[in-house]
């Protein structure tokens, strides 16, 4: 997969760089808009992610460029303004997403990846699992190494959120908003506790931990040995 | 939209037009009144002398003498100024006619204008005549003209004219100027007023006008304008103290992430141990940008910039999920939830929800092991009650109203303990109040109530 940034700002232009890299992505990274402009009209990439405010060349302008050429790669907005009009300008000029700064990496990962899987993964399957973890989302049943486990409706959402998404790291905003549809960071610890009780039922009987937490970042499902 | 003319330009003109129209009907009526008057004067003076001609007709008249009828008209004009006769008799004869003027050559009057008087002129002078049929004794009818010169009276009333019009205009002039005098001086208040005003400056906030000290009509004026005064010093302040807060809640993370990160590199570390200062750092980073968020919230609720995208939305759902959210995170605290009622509003669903969720974490935060924090939803006909309510120790009166400011702790010392930044509460008062609403806390020894109302 093969990313486009185009960030003024040096230093958040590194990191996400190295971040996205270090995330198994291809990374071009540029700092103006003329150049970010050029190859976002000659290359091509599966996401771009444009910072709004350029001293040259702005984000609009690019993206407007790339929808006449009725290019349709997915674009995720970075901007330091969160204004009503903004967001609706983006969105009219086909953005796919939006992010204010300051935003968590994770964040940031969690979005480029729903953005390259949209369209490409209809979400019609209606078993999931993970090592011996099985996920029935017609009837809601859920069952580890041949038990039933009982959960209730949102730790189910919870679970297979994670599961849907394994190996992804999921910010706490990212789930809050997912599966309790709060789009905004509470001051709590809401989402460590319901973590906790999902935890308490998938993993402390069983030997092999599936469910990891990744300190600043988030929580994740995976199986030791990664890609499942 | 038009600048509308000055108030003395106004006013001094209007004063000048109510001027000229007085002074103009004030010398019609008087110029009016002495032509009238020389005109009566006039036509008495004809009536004496046709009178007295009356008389000498009315006598015998000899043919012969006419030496004597000469004599007795002379003697009739005298002390009649400027007076001329002309008698004809009826063949057309003239009986008598004074010199100086042929009153011959003046056209006679119509028929239904005998006995009136007529104006007429030569080329010299201007005549008053009035012609008359008398019957006499012999040879009758007679017709007598009598002409009086008004060239006196009008020359007079040529100048009493021209100095009315002189009086008139200088009069209109000298009232206008007075009017934008007085207007000048009348508006010495105003101007007065303008002064004070132009004197307050930002840090003068707390100036006021004295209302008694100003007329009647601007009292009004003044009393508005302390008022808004009042409410600029009120806002005033809060921005002070909202700057000076954001300075110091910032400077608190900020030390803690140099000096931590000055400590890490003063000599070499491990990784693990530089992983654990990234994490912490991690955390305080988390803390400014949640504060960056929540202060751009306000700043923009504010100015207006979060117009509530107003749908239906049923409280009772909205507030289940809530608990749904924060069910396990309550349990962990021993906190159990209630809802009583049910209610609808027209709102904002992402503001609402965010409001509630700030009262209820608020809520469970503040209530000790094993009791319940209650939401009660409730509406009578105009507005739609929402109260939040937990027990636990009372909140002092004092801190009661401020509750809702930015960044208002209770207890300072508290303020490090990971409840957020201390925006939670002002960010729900800042929706309320975007809704139109209310919100109101009150506390004794059974709990802390916070009760928002919300116009339907």
């Amino acid at each position: 997969m093969k990313l486009l940034i185009v960030e003024d700002e040096v230093k958040t232009g590194e990191y996400l760089k190295q971040g996205l890299t270090e995330a198994g992505f291809l990374v071009d990274l540029t700092h103006n808009g003329l150049d970010g402009h050029h190859l976002a009209m000659t290359e091509y990439y599966d996401l771009l992610i444009l910072d709004v405010m350029l001293p040259d060349v702005d984000g609009w302008r690019i993206l407007k460029s790339l929808r006449e050429a009725r290019k349709e790669v997915p674009v995720l907005f970075l901007t330091a303004r969160d204004s009503v009009d903004d967001r609706v300008k983006g969105l009219e000029l086909g953005a796919d997403d939006y992010l204010v700064k300051p935003f968590a990496f994770a964040e940031l990962l969690a979005r480029v990846r729903t953005l390259l899987r949209r369209g490409t993964t209809p979400a019609t399957e209606l078993n999931m699992s993970i090592a011996d973890l099985e996920l029935d989302l017609a009837r809601h049943r859920v069952c580890r190494n041949g038990q039933r486990i009982h959960l209730t409706t949102k730790e189910f959402a919870l679970l297979e959120l994670l599961v849907r998404r394994q190996g992804e790291v999921l910010p706490r905003s990212l789930i809050a908003s997912q599966v309790w549809d709060m789009n905004f960071d509470s001051d709590t610890n809401v989402i460590d506790v319901a973590i906790r009780r999902l935890r308490a039922k998938i993993d402390d009987n069983f030997g092999l931990k599936l469910i990891h937490t990744v300190r600043g970042m988030g929580y994740m499902i995976d199986t030791p040995d990664g890609d499942s | 939209m038009r600048r509308p003319t000055s108030l003395t330009l106004r006013l001094t003109l209007l004063f000048s037009a109510v001027a000229t129209v007085v002074f103009l009907a004030f010398g019609w009526i008087i110029g009016h009144s002495i032509e009238n008057h020389f005109v009566s004067e006039d036509a008495s003076e004809l009536k004496i002398i046709l009178q007295a001609v009356d008389q000498s007709l009315a006598g015998p008249t000899s043919q012969n003498d006419l030496l004597r009828i000469k004599q007795r008209y002379d003697d009739i004009l005298v002390g009649h100024h400027g007076a001329l006769l002309h008698i004809t008799d009826a063949s057309g004869k003239t009986l008598y006619s004074s010199p100086g003027l042929d009153l011959s050559l003046v056209p006679p009057p119509e028929q239904h204008l005998q006995g009136s008087i007529q104006q007429w002129n030569d080329t010299k002078k201007n005549y008053r005549i009035l012609t008359q049929q008398i019957a006499g004794q012999s040879n009758g009818p007679y017709t007598v003209m009598i002409a009086v010169a008004i060239d006196f009276h009008l020359h007079f009333f040529k100048e009493f004219r021209r100095t009315l019009w002189l009086m008139v205009v200088s009069g209109v002039v000298v009232m206008g100027l007075m009017g934008w005098i007085a207007v000048r001086q009348g508006h010495q208040p105003l101007h007065h007023m303008v002064d004070q005003v132009s004197r307050i400056s930002a840090n003068q906030l707390n100036t006021r006008l004295s209302p008694d000290t100003v007329p009647t009509e601007l009292t009004e004026l003044a009393v508005s304008f302390n008022e808004l005064l009042q409410r600029m010093e009120e806002a005033f302040i809060r921005l002070s103290n909202f700057s000076a807060d954001i300075a110091h809640e910032l400077r608190t993370p900020v030390t803690n992430l140099m000096t931590q990160t000055q400590v890490a590199l003063s000599q070499a570390r491990s990784a693990t141990e530089y992983q654990e200062i990234l994490y912490s750092n991690m955390e305080e980073y988390e803390r400014i940008a949640q504060m960056i968020g929540d202060m751009l919230f306000l700043a923009k609720a504010d100015n207006g910039l979060n117009p509530p995208n107003a749908v239906d939305i049923d409280l009772e759902s909205e507030v289940r999920n809530l608990f749904d959210y924060y069910e396990a995170w309550a349990e962990e605290c021993h906190v159990s939830l209630a809802l009583e009622g049910n209610a609808h509003v027209n709102g904002d669903r992402l503001m609402l929800r965010r409001a509630l969720s700030n009262l209820l974490s608020n809520a469970i935060r503040h209530t000790p092991a094993d009791n319940c924090v209650t939401i009660k939803l409730n509406r009578d006909e105009n507005q739609v009650l929402i109260v939040v309510q937990n027990p636990g120790t009372p909140v002092p009166t004092e801190h009661l109203s401020k509750l809702f400011d930015r960044f208002y702790r209770i207890d300072p010392s508290r303020q490090r303990s990971g409840e957020g930044a201390g925006l939670g509460l002002a960010i729900v008062k800042s929706i309320v109040e975007t809704h139109g609403g209310k919100i109101v806390a009150t506390s004794n020894e059974t709990g802390t109530q916070l009760r928002i109302s919300l116009p339907l």
